[in-house]
């Protein structure tokens, strides 16, 4: 357990280090196009080779990582609170309380995303910057992300409030706020955890996805998603290993996030 | 001058009221026994007296005087200076009374600081000072724990330790020892007895058991169809009930049997067959 | 006729033809065909008077045995086949000709297929002259007349079958939607090889419904399915690396282009539509793309640097005058300098000090053009130009293209199915729908789209194919000099045809590789 904790804290240490260093550690810029040799091999210039466009896949890697691992973590924590929030109100106060919240839970799971998705790109001016873009994206991620967890997070905050030791906390004197961060939120920890892991690489792979809307990260910027969907063909025809780090990389950073957060679980 | 006085009528919803203009006082430092069915409407009254009635969607009428103040007129603000102070609770369930996911440690120390004066020094030495006087260990090492790791007797102690953190002038102790086994029922009930009478507190003393109350308490009061049918001293109780509920309570007690009447049985036995 | 006699005595008989359509025919009645997907299904299934030959591009004769065309092409006259039936049995006869025609140019039905014989107002007249002659009569003479009967397949007037009783090839025997169409040969198939045996020679094609190309690669490395009409450079040459199945057929005449917006009334800053609406700019943007890289790159060399209107392949309509656009940065600055852009720094400012920063929109999940849209970025960076690539999904593209005019620059490709350049009309009259750089004109913005207006006019009504060239070659030279639609490159038309088929000779054209499907086999192996 406790080796895991270190390797985890490790990786993740490392990761961090490469997207501060992105711009030291990356051999050219991430949009810089050799187009004397597109599709290349790793070789001493480029370690990854290069994309389509003569592009260098490491210094790609390098950027997409800085993109993705830090938008992706603050939109999670985002929708995470946003989803605390709304489950929290509506099972602590429950009845009418409840049932608003509910109503906008519920209306947030109807609501046809991708068309008012389509009406936010509309609406958008054409010349945003690709860092914008994607910001813009992760934003809209986070906002929406939160309806189907904090319907968990309701019934969760409700059962606890029926619980013995919420009534005994009542009974202490505990009350509104202090009763919600000292006996809902610590035996809600594990639920809005798995909010949180769960939606980083969710968050990563639907920005890739929102590009078919015009959202999203804009070329020549790279995220993680947008590599990641260049990956397509590799699965039915290209036998090059080494364009699959892109997915490595997000395996293993969200296997250490999860070592990381999960260690008051094992406990129970 | 009585330190709380009761003239209750609570109902739920719509439903035919669960105590029907129940009455009863309570002398300071005195230890009444509340005794009655389950269901009958016990823990409906500790909830209205804490305030916490209308929580589980029940209503109280009458009046809840405690130390000349209405308490049924308070408002939720003067109600929660009030609850754990001055009227502390200990509950019937007390492995799931303890919050699961905080330390023991955090757990008394947020409870300190609801209505604690004072810096960390006061609150530590209050803290192990309440661990000593339900006879827990006071250590560091105790108080980093997990109610999971520790058993339900020093779970039960946790929460009294917890209930006269600020030295309240009634406890208020809801069937503190139905979940207990029998030895740690007795260590429990001989706690309660020592705290009121080293500390001087009142307790009224919840139980759906005649004999435990017997054994603690300086009055008795049975609550039968949502009145008190009958309150006395325990002997007087026990030795001359005057009410027909009385009667039958006293005679569902099981007696440890005599050696001549296992004889007597055993006898029986072999004649039949 | 006699090259089919030889090969065929090679081929074996019967076996089924495997391929794959990106989507479900939207309609089997082939009067209302519009998407690929039913185009295909109507060029297998359907009996057309006509059949232009992909390769030779010579009108042959198909239903009709001959036909004459009168008064510069305000009437043709069909002398028709005897004895055909069609698949359910029902004969065939010259009231199925005039039959098909009055319902095609009926307005109600809104046909695609029928817009291209409405010359003018009026009604036509199909007259039953025989049994196996028919002539119909248009209010105005069509161009390219003869040519246009390839796309209508006769129906019957009588079959109690309706559109589903064919003359072609094959019939639809069986459906499941959005998995894959079964079509059987049509026992009834008037048409005999050179040895006098009754063809098609394949028992059945098969057409599953595939999205995604590289799966439908997959599937053709596996010997899964035959024929690739349209494959991406990507996927040719990961094909073309382990198999000689794939093909280059040559440049296609379809072309990807980028444009700028010059609506008057769209909502653009007036500086931007100042730098639009200027001939220098749009030069000066032309000369500064690499079109040899976007060839080179994005198309793996399987595209040719593109000219204009038309493409070099077309030989005869292509105006031979006109030189490559070149590639040349310098130059490109100094148009810009000539209409008071400066270079400050590396950024390109208009006289007013406007940094000229512009969007490219494309359509969203289309690498190529993705690709092409960022290295285009890079070439216009280089002369102090900031681009923005922006995917939009199809509908709302269409929708700033076509409706809100709320866009910089399109990038897009047109598909340009004829040779005869008569069809692109509808693109270069500034009163079209389609004149997509400012469609819809009242009359025309500029002196040179009033000098397009009129030759277009004027080819439309010649009967004179010499006299038609000539104004088009006067287009093409228009079109070069003022740049309204910055042609990038002409693709080449990519087809990978599995070894087990016999006697195909892809196009350039659609449908490219089964346009001879009725003399297609298959060896046994399969
Ligand atoms: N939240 C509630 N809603 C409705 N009825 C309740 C509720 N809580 C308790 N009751 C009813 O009130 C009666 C008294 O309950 P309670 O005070 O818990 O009894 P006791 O503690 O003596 O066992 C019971 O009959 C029970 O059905
Ligand atoms: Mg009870």
């Amino acid at each position: 357990m406790k080796t895991m904790r270190i390797v985890a804290i490790t990786v993740l240490c490392l990761t961090a280090l490469t997207i501060l260093g992105a711009s030291y550690l990356a051999p050219a810029g991430y949009e810089q196009q050799f187009r004397e040799t597109p599709q290349a091999g790793p070789s001493a210039h480029h370690p990854l080779g290069t994309d389509d466009l003569g592009r260098d896949r490491w210094a790609r890697l390098l950027y997409g990582m800085r993109v993705s691992l830090t938008l992706a973590p603050l939109a999670a924590l985002f929708t995470t609170v946003l989803a605390g929030l709304v489950g929290g109100i509506a099972g602590y106060y429950g009845g009418w309380t409840e049932r608003c919240c509910k109503l906008l839970i519920d209306l947030f799971l109807s609501v046809p995303w991708l068309f008012l998705l389509i009406t936010v790109r509309a609406v958008l001016p054409l010349n945003v910057s690709p860092e914008a873009s994607v910001t813009v994206t992760f934003a809209l991620l986070g906002l929406l992300g939160w309806a189907a967890s904090a319907r968990v997070i309701c019934t969760g905050a409700k059962d606890l409030m029926k619980s013995e030791f919420v009534w005994q906390a009542r009974a202490q004197g505990f009350s509104g706020f202090k009763l919600v961060r000292l006996h809902l939120l610590p035996n809600l920890r594990g639920a809005l955890l798995a909010q949180f892991w769960i939606s980083i690489p969710v968050f990563i792979i639907a920005e890739a996805n929102l590009g078919a809307l015009g959202l999203g990260v804009a070329e020549p910027l790279p995220s993680l998603g947008s590599l990641l969907r260049e990956l397509q063909d590799v699965v039915t025809l290209r036998p090059e290993p080494w364009r699959l780090l892109p997915l490595a990389v997000l395996i293993v950073v969200i296997s250490s996030f999860q070592a990381l957060l999960n260690k008051q679980e094992v406990r129970a | 001058m009585e330190l709380l006085s009761v003239r209750i009528t609570i109902s739920y919803k719509d439903k035919p009221p669960v105590l029907d203009d129940l009455r009863v006082d309570l002398q300071p430092g005195e230890i009444l026994g509340l005794v009655g069915h389950s269901g009958c409407g016990k823990s409906s009254l500790a909830l209205a007296i804490l305030g916490l009635l209308n929580l589980k969607g029940g209503k109280a009428l009458g009046s809840i005087r405690w130390n000349e103040r209405e308490l049924l007129t308070l408002k939720e603000k003067e109600w929660r200076k009030l609850r754990g102070k001055e009227i502390a609770f200990v509950p019937q369930s007390p492995m799931s009374s303890l919050n699961p996911a905080l330390r023991l440690g955090t757990q008394l120390e947020e409870a300190w600081k609801l209505h604690g004066q004072g810096g960390r020094d006061q609150m530590e030495e209050t803290v192990f000072r309440s661990l000593l006087d339900v006879s827990l260990p006071a250590k560091e090492e105790f108080l980093r724990r997990y109610p999971a790791e520790i058993s339900v007797g020093q779970a039960q102690r946790v929460l009294i330790a917890m209930a006269i953190l600020h030295r309240p002038a009634l406890l208020i102790a809801d069937e503190p020892t139905s979940a207990l086994d029998a030895v740690t029922q007795s260590e429990i009930l001989a706690l309660f007895g020592e705290l009121n009478r080293r500390l001087g507190m009142s307790l009224l003393f919840i139980s759906h058991d005649l004999v435990s109350a017997y054994t603690l308490c300086h009055r008795i009061a049975l609550i039968h169809s949502g009145k008190i049918v009958e309150c006395n001293t325990p002997q007087a109780i026990f030795f001359s009930p005057q009410h027909p509920f009385t009667r039958k309570l006293i005679a569902a007690i099981p007696t440890v049997p005599s050696a001549s009447e296992v004889e007597e049985s055993l006898r029986f036995n072999l004649f039949n067959s | 006729m006699a090259l089919m006699g030889v090969v065929s005595v090679f081929a074996q008989d019967g076996g089924e033809l495997r391929f794959c359509l990106r989507s479900e025919p939207k309609t089997f009645n082939p009067l209302l065909v519009e998407d690929e997907a039913s185009e295909t299904i109507r060029y297998l299934t359907g009996g057309v008077l006509v059949r232009v030959n992909r390769v030779t591009l010579k009108a042959e004769p198909e239903l009709a045995a001959s036909w004459k065309v009168f008064e510069g092409g305000k009437r043709i006259r069909f002398k028709l086949r005897e004895g055909l039936k069609y698949s359910d049995g029902t004969p065939f006869s010259a009231a199925d000709v005039a039959y098909t025609m009055e319902q095609l140019m009926d307005p109600a039905l809104h046909s695609s297929t029928g817009d291209a014989f409405r010359s003018a107002e009026g009604k036509l007249v199909a007259q039953v002259i025989s049994l196996s002659v028919v002539e119909i009569s248009f209010p105005a003479p069509v161009a390219n007349l003869v040519n246009l009967f390839d796309t209508v397949a006769i129906l019957s007037a009588k079959s109690p079958q309706k559109e589903m009783a064919v003359l072609g090839p094959f019939y639809m025997a069986e459906r499941k939607a959005g998995s894959y169409l079964l079509l059987k040969r049509n026992p009834n198939y008037w048409k005999k090889d050179a040895a006098g045996k009754q063809l098609p020679y394949l028992d059945s094609v098969r057409i599953d419904i595939e999205q995604n190309p590289e799966i439908e690669a997959l599937r053709f490395q596996r010997g899964e399915v035959h024929l690739i009409n349209t494959v991406s450079p990507a996927i040719f040459e990961k094909l073309s690396a382990d198999n000689a199945s794939v093909r280059d057929a040559g440049a296609s005449t379809d072309t990807e282009q980028l444009w700028f917006n010059q609506v008057p009334g769209s909502p653009l800053p007036a500086y931007k539509k100042a730098w639009f609406t200027s001939t220098n700019f749009r030069r000066a943007v032309s000369e500064a793309i690499n079109r040899g890289d976007l060839a080179r790159i994005v198309y793996r060399g399987h595209a040719v640097p593109a000219i204009g209107i038309i493409s070099p392949s077309n030989k005869f309509w292509f105006n031979s005058g006109l030189k490559p656009h070149p590639y040349d940065t310098a130059s490109a600055l100094r148009r810009l300098q000539q209409d008071g852009f400066r270079l400050q720094g590396d950024t390109l400012r208009d006289r007013a000090g406007n940094a000229v920063e512009f969007s490219i929109v494309t359509n969203a999940g289309n690498r190529t053009r993705e690709s092409m849209a960022t290295m285009i970025q890079q070439d216009l960076r280089k002369i102090g130009i900031k681009v923005n690539v922006v995917t939009l999904d199809f509908n709302s593209l269409l929708e700033r293209m076509t409706q809100s005019y709320n866009y910089e620059a399109c990038l897009l490709g047109f598909q340009n199915a004829e040779l005869d350049p008569n069809s692109q009309m509808a693109v270069w009259l500034s009163s079209a729908d389609n004149h997509q750089w400012n469609p819809k004109q009242t009359s025309p913005a500029t002196a040179w789209e009033g000098e397009i207006d009129k030759l277009m006019r004027a080819q439309a009504a010649s009967g004179d194919e010499h006299k038609r060239k000539q104004y088009w070659d006067r287009v093409q030279q228009i079109a070069w000099e003022q740049e309204p639609f910055i042609y990038l490159i002409n693709k080449d038309a990519l087809v990978a045809i599995a070894p087990a088929v016999k006697n195909a000779a892809p196009s350039v054209f659609r449908p490219q590789t089964y346009w001879n499907v009725e003399t297609l086999a298959l060896t046994q192996a399969h």
